[in-house]
């Protein structure tokens, strides 16, 4: 069987940049970031280097369809998924109708439901539920043997009794499937930052190869627990930003002043991907083309790059080849872009070995913030909104780059016929999707 | 005694986790067989009884609860000890 061909028709994105992929594209071109000082709650349990964070939203959960009991029930990270997808799926110009109620349950509009699959990706899952169950667990009994309760850490009222799948990684795309009564293959990737490309990836093959005809797919990820410990995670590996004189320049990918990357408190993209022809009968609009995807994995350490780029440069030159493309015809790459010493270095070096400086380099995270296993999907639908509109944000707050690359300065018209956005992750994970514009 | 406010809290609590017509929570409904609770319900209707009324439900008085009455009772006799809001 020949490769089919696979559109991007449909997106939805809720990142701390707005709770639509419309507030979040205007935000990118206007080049209005998201940064404050992280919770003073979280400096109860300790100082951290970084003193951050790129918030969510106000986030209006009954507006977006999620009753008090599914409040109740569901990880943040999953009610973020659903929204996006909600969004996409309307985006896409799907009906969607009522299957049951009680259980909030549709069924799309598509011809085949056990033909349409869903692949997500997210670094931690619903991690932040089981931080809460887990300290209810444990202080609950010290309430009655402490002479002052007021010193035990707030905790959630009850241990809850949806704190399993609250917590289990793969929620995030089974909710997706039951929600929208989709039975195809139902897929979640674990990649950490690059989990989001990696599900964009595996969707746009899974459509080629002719497993499916239809996908829901992008990244997931909450990570704002209430007493940071999350945070702290990431902040003791010495991998956030420093907040410096002025902390909405902090964070800046690819800048000599760079000093590491800006935590997000979440966010979540989901892409509707369809095979072409079937997008083009039912008189779809698409945003762009998904032509190519590989993935290799550096073998090197579990919390840092390979040094030398290596196996990146043969994954970038694998997805090129497989989009039928050479380096030279790539105008546009959505890089990794964290704003880590290291990342910024290595990426940069082998995008000028592979590249040069023909392509616009840029990176979403300078905005956005890394809302980790969300990322890749957040920028997979940014690569194809760019291509789709012509245009490109700017690589915020870069003022000193590190290489002589094309960065995108200014945002504003950009031409692009083909683009790729890249993602690397902890475990040694490297990705990437090549897209090209609809003629 | 019981309040006329709890009842209808206690209903609408259940009117929305059940998607039951209101008309249908009388008394001596029983939750499971004439309103359609499967297991899952039943543990989604006692934490939002604890998130409506401020509170915690253990298990075995949960389970002695079958019909909408009874949880009434129940709720208004721990409303009255003051051991709910």
């Amino acid at each position: 069987m020949s490769r089919r061909r696979v559109v991007v028709t449909g997106i939805g994105m809720i990142s701390p940049l707005g709770t639509s992929a419309g507030e979040c594209w205007s935000a990118m071109l206007e080049g209005r970031s998201q940064v404050a000082a992280i919770p003073p709650a979280w400096k109860r349990y300790t100082e951290t280097a970084s003193t951050i964070w790129a918030p969510l939203p106000a986030i209006d959960w009954l507006a977006h369809g999620f009753s008090r009991v599914d409040q109740m029930q569901l990880d943040t990270s999953g009610m973020l998924t659903i929204a996006a997808s909600a969004e996409a799926i309307r985006d896409a110009g799907i009906e969607a109708s009522s299957v049951d109620p009680k259980k909030n349950t549709f069924r799309l509009a598509v011809p085949a439901p056990d033909r349409c699959g869903v692949f997500m990706g997210t670094g931690v899952g619903g991690v932040t539920s089981f931080f809460g169950n887990a300290v209810n667990h444990v202080v609950s009994p010290l309430k009655t043997v402490v002479a002052d309760p007021s010193v035990l850490p707030p905790m959630p009222p009850r241990f809850n009794p949806f704190g399993v799948p609250a917590m289990m990684p793969n929620a995030v795309s089974a909710l997706l499937g039951i929600h929208w009564s989709l039975y195809g293959p139902n897929l979640t990737y674990a990649q950490a930052c690059a989990a989001g490309t990696v599900a964009v990836g595996h969707a746009f093959r899974a459509i080629a190869t002719g497993d499916v005809d239809f996908a829901l797919c992008g990244g997931a990820e909450y990570l704002g627990d209430p007493y940071g410990g999350i945070f702290r995670g990431f902040d003791i590996a010495r991998t956030l930003v420093a907040a410096g004189d002025d902390p909405q320049q902090a964070n800046r990918p690819f800048d000599r002043d760079r000093s590491g990357f800006l935590f997000a408190e979440g966010g979540a993209a989901v892409l509707v991907c369809e095979e072409a022809e079937a997008a083009r009968r039912r008189g779809a609009r698409a945003y762009a083309e998904i032509v190519g995807y590989a993935e290799t994995f550096d073998g090197h350490s579990i919390m840092s790059i390979e040094p030398s780029g290596t196996r990146i440069v043969d994954m970038i030159g694998a997805a090129v080849r497989d989009a039928g493309c050479v380096p030279g015809d790539i105008d546009y790459v959505n890089t990794h872009g964290t704003g880590t010493t290291v990342n910024d270095e290595i990426e940069s070096a082998v995008i000028d070995q592979i590249f040069g400086s023909k392509p616009f380099v840029n990176a979403t995270k300078s905005l956005t913030g890394h809302c980790i296993g969300a990322s890749g999907g957040i920028e997979a639908a940014v690569t194809a909104l760019s291509l789709a509109h012509q245009t490109a944000h700017a690589c915020h707050n870069l003022e000193h780059p590190i290489r002589d690359l094309r960065f995108v300065r200014e945002a504003g018209p950009c031409r692009i016929d083909t683009a790729i956005t890249q993602s690397f992750a902890f475990g040694g994970h490297n990705a990437a999707v090549v897209m090209k514009r609809i003629d | 005694m019981q309040d006329a406010g709890i009842r209808e809290r206690v209903a609408n609590t259940i009117v929305h986790v059940l998607k039951v017509d209101a008309d249908l929570v009388d008394s001596d409904k029983r939750i499971r067989e004439d309103l359609g609770s499967d297991s899952l319900d039943s543990v989604t209707l006692v934490m939002a009884l604890e998130d409506e009324f401020g509170g915690s439900i253990n298990d075995n008085d949960a389970k002695s609860l079958t019909t909408v009455g009874d949880v009434v009772g129940y709720i208004s006799r721990r409303v009255e000890e003051k051991s709910l809001v």
